[in-house]
């Protein structure tokens, strides 16, 4: 530790944490971290693996035992065991491996002297709306609130925000950022311009076009799907069931949901009730019971031999971790087999959370012929208006009078056949195939055979049934176009009595304990007296006003999606053992500001980005050396974060540089480029195997779209740190690695997007070469290349073009990457190109949003 | 050498003091410096604190996965006791009401299927192994036996899960990725967990494989395991494009980095310079790992040692010859996995055809390692997800029966990396039901191996979701003692 500024910042584990160097000891930002990291796995809420039978994190109790004697913390013996030398009586105990530094123990000294107040853990506390503070900076030309509260901290450092981004990269960071696509060329010109300055010399942000630019990206189509794709990490949506045989399911339309409400801006408890219960709503409408496929995403296992109460209680337990980290950001799942280690959660308080989600009329497994064919488990609904649902089910029972009818029919038909049989084997239309079949004896034919000719006779020959199979054609052909329009989806429905619920020994389904009851928490608000306890309460005690976690947890995430980190850097955990908040005052405000908009998604997040601290460049040079000592993870925000774009923008991104992208929104999932063998050569169960692209409309849609096989997901998914969506991840890595640049270097996505953008470098892109390749360039990262890169490009296009020159068997095996129509005059010069659009597409500064 | 490579790597030399909490610009940035398997580093610190914690034994692992669950009682844990009880129902004191897996859970009784195949004793050791492993037989003193691991799962899926990477449920890194994390690569141009699969002579649509099993869990993505493919590329991703000779490919990449270069003068973020090492090896792997592939300058005799199926690729054999190459090239973990032992019916049949594709490349690979002086620092471990029943799934006939599976109890060997050769610890009951001695956890194996690695396994942590997570789960964990040399 080197505080080289004085007084105020000091780090630990290298994590800025505002610390006591001066003024009182804080139990919430210096003590509790301390206590509950190195302490409270022994002597804290586990009573189970509870030691001596002392406690440290309730104050009373630490007390009566001695361990802390307020304002003496000679007496105390929590001060004696830390600070002695002693092996046999040192805490912690060697055997832990975890050691308290110096700084530490005199913090736990100072904190007993000036009386060891204890605080509740400020997340289990109803947020407050904070003064906003007073700053000395001179503010940016615009921005908001949000400014004031990372100015106060940034001043304590004596930093200041960075100079706002250039527009250029401003829209190129927005547009990623709300719709996970770049701005297209044309829209980058019309906002530049507009920030123009009058003497044409430079620029300034025009919050006018910039708050206009804003409200258009909220409002494109695109803002949902970018959404989206966040929220089914969350969900573990995939369309497979995701265990051994790994089948494939129908779960889309909850996904178009999703993207529907985004887009609508459904305010986000509305979003929370109806995706955990909208079935138990007041006369819910089929969107609404759709929307609880949220809870139906989890995998569900069928393999031979299983023990369906084993699967049943796997799958509510992952519901209970799901909402947990989703909404609460709370690892809940830590109670399952014993109390919570660190938070206040006793494992029977799991297991009364576990009774909301334990009701529905499930079976929770993927038994039958489905675990192999694929298809959908009870329960289900059928997506669609009122009037094609109506014809749904008439269609239905046309079909099975028909069937009903043919099947009367058959022995007639069969005569017909017989009869037909004894003419066509010398008929001259008769094809040779059949007329083989026939010389066969009836008797001797094998079913494939006699499937086949019968197949023939009915389809070419007049016999009694043909126009009852006619008819049949028709309406199956109808009852499919309609199925394909008005899907089956899993969903939730009530059992009408609650199975019983128990405490599960060790978490294991066959050691049941005592009987609970649907209850919450109870760190955290009761639910209101006389509500019935079900999923609908469960619901609205998650999004209701009261509780501390879920508004910060959400506004937390979005903090982190703009800024790279949230305020609380484990935007996965906001229990004991998470780190403080960077700003608390400001998460609080954020909090506060969402929940009196009536939760208004898009307006919350409008607020972030139209702040100075969002509009700031990224740039790290401008930033002192003992500032990136301070702040090393930038968590002052003296700058915007530089991030690698996700796994889906980074090839969305590809797609729309090169004119590819198809814009079509939601449907049945798609199957874009994939690797020979990809899903079979681990497996050759379930329906999804022999995996092939399809060039009918799914090479080129956004990646959410991407069908997702769990056990074999798509491998550049995998490699750009998307999770595999076995479970809830609500935090992706991110990561930078070869294999990701084996991927955008050879993979035919990137090499067929480099091929079509070079094509348009051919022909938008002017005549020159130097004009040429500045148009690709700029089209990919929204500048004009300097005048040294357009010179290294140009060379490098001067040396493709005598290699492909000389090799133009090779050139023409380079452009036919893909199945996109090849359209230039010159191979050779298409290959050279092409080769230098691949090089543009890999830059560090288009995979990144600076 | 390229130039800008020879930049980048001045860059993140000049950035080795990282480690302390001084000029970190991002995290990012930081974790791809660090992580000591993306850089020439073969001396890059290792993230476990304190490490190493004892003595290194062990510098890799070669895992052979039978996966399926192959059939203790009728390779390694002979019960001749059984002859007498052939068809007579399992009595209820041996099953003591444990649960059984739903395909067997109706049957009506739950006769007695003994072991069809001879079995002797091997060695000094005189380890006794059926007649269908002939070449491991020959090599019965360099392995060490656990004849008493058992599991806590009953189906496939949570028990491999579970082997893989210490809990049954999803969402967890495997054994390769905590290695990855932890230790890095000792090799700069190799990832440091290579997993490769087969199938033999197996039912094709026997036990599936999943993702999941290699997959880094809460850990950065970059320690997932590269599976080396059976066609086509190895590693996925790694031919240039059609059209692209490896030549214009160094040439893109120098004007890339070129160009990559010029905006780090720009902006400053070192997260570039990271980028443009990766970038680089991307470039040595399109080299390295076709050298590492290709077999063909494999002298005869070696080739002759791991049987005829080693000229199919993707067979056990050539993957266990790959994984001898790997070793060589000190590839930290290197993990196989070969389908086909869920034998529920028509055993005897399928468990010769299992044999068959594996005795003769295992023992090879054994020998080969030991002639090599590889044997000694690595760490070898054959076995299965769990173990089989002693009664019959199905009819049972005086030659053929099958077997259900057996969480119980069943065995696994382990060779070389500091493990005791010739020696067997744990004993099951008569009915290969239950164990009557010294039994070993899987969490106990995992611990036995980050022993032999240097580790403590109670030491290895990463903080997930608040807990410090660890390959050994929360349950206590304990290293085999008697094993360890």
């Amino acid at each position: 530790m080197r505080p080289r500024i004085p007084g105020i910042f000091c780090l630990f584990l290298a994590t800025l944490r505002l610390c006591a160097a001066e003024g009182k000891v804080s139990f919430n930002r210096d003590i509790r971290p301390i206590l509950s990291e190195n302490c409270y796995y022994c002597h804290g809420p586990d009573e189970k693996h509870r030691e001596e039978d002392l406690r440290l994190d309730i104050r009373a109790d630490a007390i009566k035992a001695g361990a802390i004697v307020p304002g003496k913390p000679e007496e105390s013996d929590l001060i004696e065991r830390i600070f002695t030398d002693d092996e046999d009586e040192i805490m912690p105990p060697p055997k832990t491996h975890k050691v308290l530094s110096g700084t530490q123990k005199e913090l736990l000294k100072r904190w007993i002297t000036e009386g060891a107040e204890y605080q509740e853990h400020w997340a289990f506390v109803a947020p407050k709306r904070p003064e906003v503070p007073a700053v000395k900076s001179k503010g940016a030309a615009f921005g908001n609130t949000i400014d004031a509260f990372v100015l106060e901290k940034l001043e304590q450092a004596q930093a200041q925000l960075s100079p706002p981004a250039d527009p250029h990269t401003l829209i190129r960071r927005v547009t990623l950022d709300l719709t996970g696509l770049p701005p297209a060329p044309a829209e980058v010109a019309a906002f530049v311009n507009a920030c123009r300055t009058a003497d044409g010399a430079g620029y300034t942000i025009s919050k006018e076009a910039y708050e206009a630019l804003v409200d258009r990206l909220l409002a494109s189509p695109a803002y949902g799907e970018h959404m989206a794709s966040t929220w089914l990490d969350y969900a573990r949506y995939a369309d497979s069931h995701g265990f051994q045989s790994d089948s494939s399911r129908v779960m889309w339309p909850w996904r178009d949901w999703v993207i529907r409400a985004f887009n609508e801006n459904k305010p986000f408890d509305q979003f929370t009730i109806e995706q955990l219960a909208g079935d138990l709503l007041p006369q819910p409408g089929n969107a609404q019971i759709v929307a609880t496929g949220f809870h139906r995403n989890h995998r569900l296992n069928g393999e031979g031999g299983l023990i369906p109460e084993e699967w049943h209680v796997e799958n509510v337990i992952d519901r209970v971790d799901t909402t947990g980290a989703t909404w609460l950001g709370l690892t809940l799942g830590c109670a399952r087999c014993h109390d919570h280690k660190y938070d206040p959660v006793s494992q029977k308080e799991f297991y009364q959370m576990f009774a909301f989600f334990n009701n529905i009329n499930e079976t929770g497994v993927a038994i039958g012929a489905k675990n192999r064919s694929g298809g959908n488990f009870d329960p289900v609904i059928r997506v669609g208006t009122p009037e094609q649902l109506k014809r749904s089910k008439e269609l239905e029972t046309k079909i099975a009078e028909v069937n009903a009818a043919l099947a009367k029919a058959n022995k007639a038909i069969a005569k017909a056949q017989s009869d037909w049989e004894k003419n066509a084997k010398v008929h001259s239309q008769t094809p040779a195939n059949i007329k083989k079949i026939i010389e066969i004896e009836p008797k001797k034919r094998d079913k494939k055979q006699a499937e086949q000719l019968s197949k023939y006779f009915r389809d070419n020959i007049d016999h009694p049934g043909k126009q009852l199979s006619a008819e049949l054609a028709v309406l199956q052909k109808e009852l499919a176009q309609l199925d394909l329009a008005t899907p089956v989806t899993m969903v939730m429905e009530e059992l009408p009595k609650p199975r019983p619920a128990h405490i599960l020994h060790r978490g294991q389904y066959t050691e049941k304990g005592e009987e609970v009851f649907a209850n919450t928490p109870a760190v955290l608000p009761p639910l209101p007296a006389n509500a019935p306890r079900n999923r609908l309460t469960l619901a609205q005690w998650i999004v209701s006003p009261q509780n501390p976690l879920t508004a910060r947890v959400w506004v937390n995430r979005q903090w982190e999606r703009f800024f790279g980190n949230g305020i609380v850097k484990s935007s996965e955990n906001f229990g004991m053992q998470s780190e403080p908040p960077s700003h608390p005052e400001l998460l609080d405000w954020l909090a506060t500001e969402f929940m009196k908009s009536g939760w208004d998604m898009k307006a919350m997040q409008k607020r972030m980005v139209m702040s100075a601290t969002y509009r700031q460049s990224s740039n790290v040079k401008g930033l002192t050396p003992a500032l990136l000592e301070l702040d090393p993870y930038n968590r002052l925000l003296a700058r915007a974060p530089r991030l690698r774009l996700s796994a889906e923008a980074v090839r969305d991104q590809a797609l729309a540089i090169s004119g590819l992208l198809d814009r079509k929104i939601g449907g049945p999932s798609v199957r874009p480029y994939m690797p020979n063998g990809v899903w079979d050569e681990t497996s050759v169960y379930g329906d999804l195997r022999n995996y092939k692209h399809d060039p009918n409309g799914g090479l080129y849609r956004r990646t959410l779209y991407t069908i997702r096989k769990r056990t074999s997901a798509p491998p550049t998914m995998l490699l750009f740190d998307a999770p595999t969506r076995e479970i809830c991840t609500v935090k992706r890595s991110n990561t930078n690695t070869p294999l990701q640049a084996l991927s955008l270097l050879n993979e035919v996505t990137y090499v067929e997007a480099a091929r079509v953008l070079a094509q348009r470098m051919m022909k938008e892109g002017g005549t020159t070469t130097a004009q040429r390749l500045s148009w690709g360039f700029s089209n990919a990262t929204l500048r004009e290349p300097t005048g040294q890169e357009l010179a290294i490009m140009q060379k490098s296009f001067a040396h493709h073009l005598a290699t492909y020159r000389a090799a133009p068997q090779e050139a023409a095996k380079l452009i036919d990457a893909g199945d996109a129509p090849v359209a230039a005059t010159d191979p050779i010069e298409l290959a050279a190109y092409t080769a230098c659009a691949n090089v543009i597409l890999n830059l560090d500064e288009v995979i990144t949003r600076d | 050498m390229n130039p800008f490579l020879l930049q980048a790597q001045d860059a993140i030399n000049r950035r080795s003091f990282l480690t302390s909490t001084s000029s970190v610009l991002g995290l990012t940035a930081l974790n791809s410096l660090l992580s000591p398997n993306l850089l020439q580093a073969a001396s890059a610190p290792s993230i476990i604190g304190g490490y190493p914690h004892l003595p290194i034994k062990a510098k890799r692992v070669i895992y052979l996965f039978q996966s399926g669950a192959p059939s203790q009682m009728d390779l390694f844990d002979p019960k001749p006791q059984m002859a007498k009880m052939f068809g007579k129902d399992l009595p209820d004191s041996i099953r003591q009401g444990q649960r059984l897996t739903g395909m067997t859970s109706k049957q009506k009784n739950f006769p007695v299927a003994p072991s069809i195949f001879k079995f002797a004793e091997h060695g000094k050791s005189r380890a006794t192994i059926s007649e269908l492993m002939p070449h491991i037989s020959g090599i019965a003193d360099e392995l060490c036996f656990i004849k008493s691991m058992h599991t806590d799962a009953i189906n496939h899926d949570p028990a491999i899960t579970f082997f893989q990477t210490g809990r049954q449920i999803a969402g967890f890194p495997s054994m390769g990725s905590w290695l990855s994390y932890g230790l890095g690569s000792e090799n700069k141009d190799l990832p440091a967990f290579v997993v490769m699969t087969s199938f033999g002579s197996g039912r094709r649509d026997d036990q599936p494989l999943y993702d999941r099993l290699w997959g880094s869990g809460f850990l950065p993505a970059q320690h997932q395991g590269v599976k080396f493919r059976n066609s086509g590329d190895p590693v996925l991703y790694l031919s240039n494009p059609n059209g692209m000779s490896a030549a214009t490919r160094r040439a893109t990449l120098d004007d890339l980095n070129a160009l990559n270069q010029q905006r780090y003068g720009v902006v400053g973020d070192p997260e570039i310079e990271a980028r443009i090492a990766q970038y680089e090896m991307a470039f040595r792997m399109q080299t390295s790992v076709p050298e590492l592939t290709d077999l063909s300058k494999e002298p005869q005799h070696i080739l002759d040692m791991y049987g005829p199926d080693v000229k199919r690729p993707g067979s056990y054999a050539a993957n266990c010859l790959l994984a001898r190459r790997l070793a060589e090239r000190d590839v930290r973990f290197v993990q196989l996995f070969h389908m086909g032992w869920d034998q529920h019916g028509q055993l005897p049949k399928a468990i010769r055809g299992q044999c068959q594709d594996t005795d003769q490349p295992t023992a090879a690979l054994i020998k080969d390692l030991k002639e090599r002086g590889l044997l000694e620092d690595t760490l070898i471990v054959w076995g299965g997800e769990f173990g089989r029943t002693i009664y019959s799934q199905g009819a049972l006939t005086q030659d053929n029966y099958g077997r259900d599976h057996h969480p119980r109890c069943f065995t696994i060997f382990l060779a070389g990396g500091g493990i005791k050769p010739g020696m067997t610890v744990g004993e099951t009951d008569d009915f290969c039901y239950n164990i009557v001695r010294d039994p070993v956890s899987i969490f106990d194996l995992h611990a036995t191996m980050l022993n032999r690695l240097g580790i403590d396994h109670d030491r290895f942590t990463h903080k997930f979701q608040g807990l410090d997570a660890k390959l050994t789960g929360v349950e206590k964990a304990r290293a085999v003692k008697s094993i360890l040399l």
